[in-house]
């Protein structure tokens, strides 16, 4: 068995005042990480993925639960002796060190030999892109060059699992992007196992093999980016993943019909009867236009157009059908032959509906 | 012009006051020191004084004993004050904040307490009839008070050094304690993911950052121990006494003719001190020592 193991962990926060109510907890967590892959907790603030961060890291011990990597336990194994590394918010480098002597800590703790340990440290600051820059205080460099550094600190010290906290979230948008790019690029090359915490989805996406969802203490949904974008377990991971036209309504006697009554139409899922959210991605909702047709046993809406935007190279249109608000995903050919107020109908693939219960 | 000038003219009566006081009093001592004493006829000015002052076995003892306890106390109260500033930042770092304030606040007292009261305090813990030697009579640990070692008024100085460790640990912690404070938490969270224990933590990070302040912290109590007048006066012996006390006796139980003597020792105190200051500015300067932690 290889990897990170995670099996029931949980942690309860105690109030200041009382110690009897609870302020906050981690439910108990399963999780497994593989060796080499790169995998994103991500939720909103508050959400608990920092605090499971720090119990897998060592520096919170959990109330239950145990933390394992490959055959061997690491629930009682102090931080200093587990072999991971940790790049944080903050790059928190040593103000009294030198780059370089920063960079090599972790190699010193582990006792290598000064001469050693500064050439790797020297390397690795060449592979973020601070050549020359050891003998600098890190009060000498930007924000960005400092989190390069904390990177190399925390690569040259050869982790088993290298942790990281939203560590791009002090940067400035264009700052992060470039490390983005460039760690994803290093871990590729040096195949190393990354546990990275953000509540950020466009960086979850664009850098991870797998995410996992968090909300209020609990993992909600592990998979790919794909995966979780076109099946999310859940109304909160896809309203959390930012996905629009969430529609809650009923199922009964195989129609879905919405809470509003503004949407009903019979569907080929089977579901039992009940309350069911219903996903609608904007790509999948197609507008019907004067030389095309709506594929046999697709649903079909009807609606006006309430706004069109542009943004990013795409363009959307919000319709107005009935009481719901839909967003819509278009082509260029498609916006350009709509207008503000224009009625139009629109179709989806029953392949397309998403149904999730709560 | 008159906004300009007007901080300098709102500060002049302040500093009028501190260069009339401070430095007059030190160009009179200089001046006498060197021979001119117009009150006993003396207009002349030469280093006589001085060349007797450096040719006098007592000068030579007084020095070595003044550098031995200021030294040694300055040292222990640095080591001491060090160490209980370290532990108890690392008491308020383990989130027990309470008590950390509650040890600080404690550990200040003897703060509160004017230096001859903690004279006073020696004696009456230390001396061979003092508590101390008391309580280990009564314990059985010692026969008689008389087997307890000569601590107060005794020939080393002991009991100064001990008035002033006791007195200046409380110092040193206060000027390392704000220092370490400004040592982030999330510091020790990093070091001991890369594999720093305690004792590593404080040996790579919490020491280097202390050191520039605790040098600084250990020369202001050798300084002010070494030209302090009260506590060796109290604890310490008529042969030979520390500089300060040499400087007293030779100005108050000599005649008019010894006076520039006892001037030029504390000249040559003042000038040491400068000496000294200059040689921890030169060597901090050179060990970069506030580097990278402003």
């Amino acid at each position: 068995m290889t990897g990170l193991h995670i099996e029931q962990v949980e942690k309860k926060y105690k109030t200041a005042e009382t110690d009897l109510k609870d302020s906050f907890a981690l439910e108990p967590i399963d999780l497994a990480i593989r060796e080499g892959e790169f995998f994103s907790l991500l939720g909103p603030s508050g959400c608990g993925k920092t605090t499971l961060l720090k119990l897998i890291a060592g520096l919170l011990e959990g109330d239950a639960g145990k933390i394992r990597f490959g055959d061997k336990d690491l629930t009682h194994v102090p931080p200093e002796a587990r072999r991971f590394s940790m790049v944080f918010q903050q790059s928190l480098l040593f103000p009294h060190m030198t780059i370089g002597e920063n960079t090599a800590f972790g190699l010193k703790m582990q006792k290598v030999g000064k001469k050693e340990r500064l050439s790797e440290a020297k390397r690795m600051l060449r592979m973020v892109g601070l050549e020359g820059y050891e003998n600098r205080f890190p009060e000498e460099l930007s924000g960005g060059q400092q989190q390069r550094a904390a990177l190399a600190r925390a690569l040259v010290a050869k982790p088993r699992l290298l942790l990281m906290d939203e560590p791009f979230s002090a940067l400035d948008p264009g700052l992060r992007e470039d490390m983005r790019e460039l760690l994803s690029g290093i871990q590729r090359e040096l195949g190393v196992t990354v546990l990275f915490v953000t509540h950020d989805r466009e960086e979850a996406f664009e850098l991870s093999d797998r995410i996992g969802i968090m909300s209020d203490g609990r993992l909600l949904q592990v998979g790919t980016a794909m995966e979780l974008y076109e099946q999310p377990a859940s109304s909160k991971v896809a309203s959390f993943l930012g996905l629009k036209n969430i529609i809650s309504g009923n199922i009964r006697a195989g129609y879905f019909k919405s809470e509003d009554n503004g949407m009903e139409f019979q569907t080929i899922h089977k579901m039992a009867d009940g309350r069911q959210f219903l996903i609608l991605r904007p790509e999948t909702l197609r507008p019907i236009v004067s030389n095309s047709q709506a594929p046999i046993g697709s649903v079909r809406f009807k609606g006006a157009v309430s706004k069109l935007k542009f943004k990013h190279g795409a363009y959307t249109a919000q319709i107005q059908a009935g009481n719901l608000q839909l967003e819509c995903a278009l082509s260029r050919d498609e916006a350009e032959k709509l207008e503000p107020a224009q009625a139009m109908e629109l179709y989806v693939n029953q392949s397309d509906l998403q149904f999730v219960e709560h | 012009m008159w906004r300009k000038s007007k901080p300098y003219l709102l500060l002049l009566p302040s500093t009028g006051v501190i260069v009339l006081l401070f430095f007059g009093g030190l160009f009179d001592g200089l001046l006498k020191s060197l021979g001119y004493f117009p009150a006993i006829g003396e207009n002349q000015m030469s280093f006589i004084a001085y060349r007797d002052l450096l040719g006098s076995e007592s000068f030579w003892e007084s020095l070595r004993l003044t550098i031995r306890v200021a030294a040694i106390s300055s040292l222990l109260a640095g080591i001491l004050g060090g160490a209980l500033a370290i532990a108890l930042f690392m008491l308020s770092l383990s989130s027990k904040t309470k008590h950390s304030r509650l040890w600080q606040r404690l550990f200040q007292l003897p703060l509160t307490i004017p230096h001859l009261v903690a004279g006073y305090v020696i004696v009456l813990l230390f001396m061979q009839s003092g508590l101390l030697s008391k309580l280990l009579a009564a314990a059985g640990i010692i026969k008689e008070i008389n087997e307890f070692p000569v601590l107060v008024n005794d020939a080393f100085g002991w009991g100064i050094i001990l008035a002033y460790t006791w007195k200046e640990v409380p110092f040193i912690m206060l000027m390392l304690y704000p220092v370490l404070a400004r040592i982030q938490k999330s510091w020790r969270d990093v070091s001991r993911v890369y594999g720093a224990g305690t004792f590593r933590f404080i040996r790579e990070i919490a020491l280097p950052i202390m050191m520039p302040s605790w040098i600084i912290a250990v020369f202001i109590v050798f300084v002010f121990t070494f030209s302090a007048f009260e506590i060796p006066f109290l604890l310490g012996v008529t042969y030979p006494s520390m500089l300060p006390v040499y400087s007293f006796q030779l100005y108050t139980s000599g005649t008019l003719a010894e006076r520039p003597e006892a001037l030029a020792v504390n000249i040559i105190l003042a000038v040491m001190t400068i000496a000294l200051g200059l040689v921890v500015y030169y060597f901090s300067k050179r060990w970069k020592i506030t580097k990278g932690w402003q």
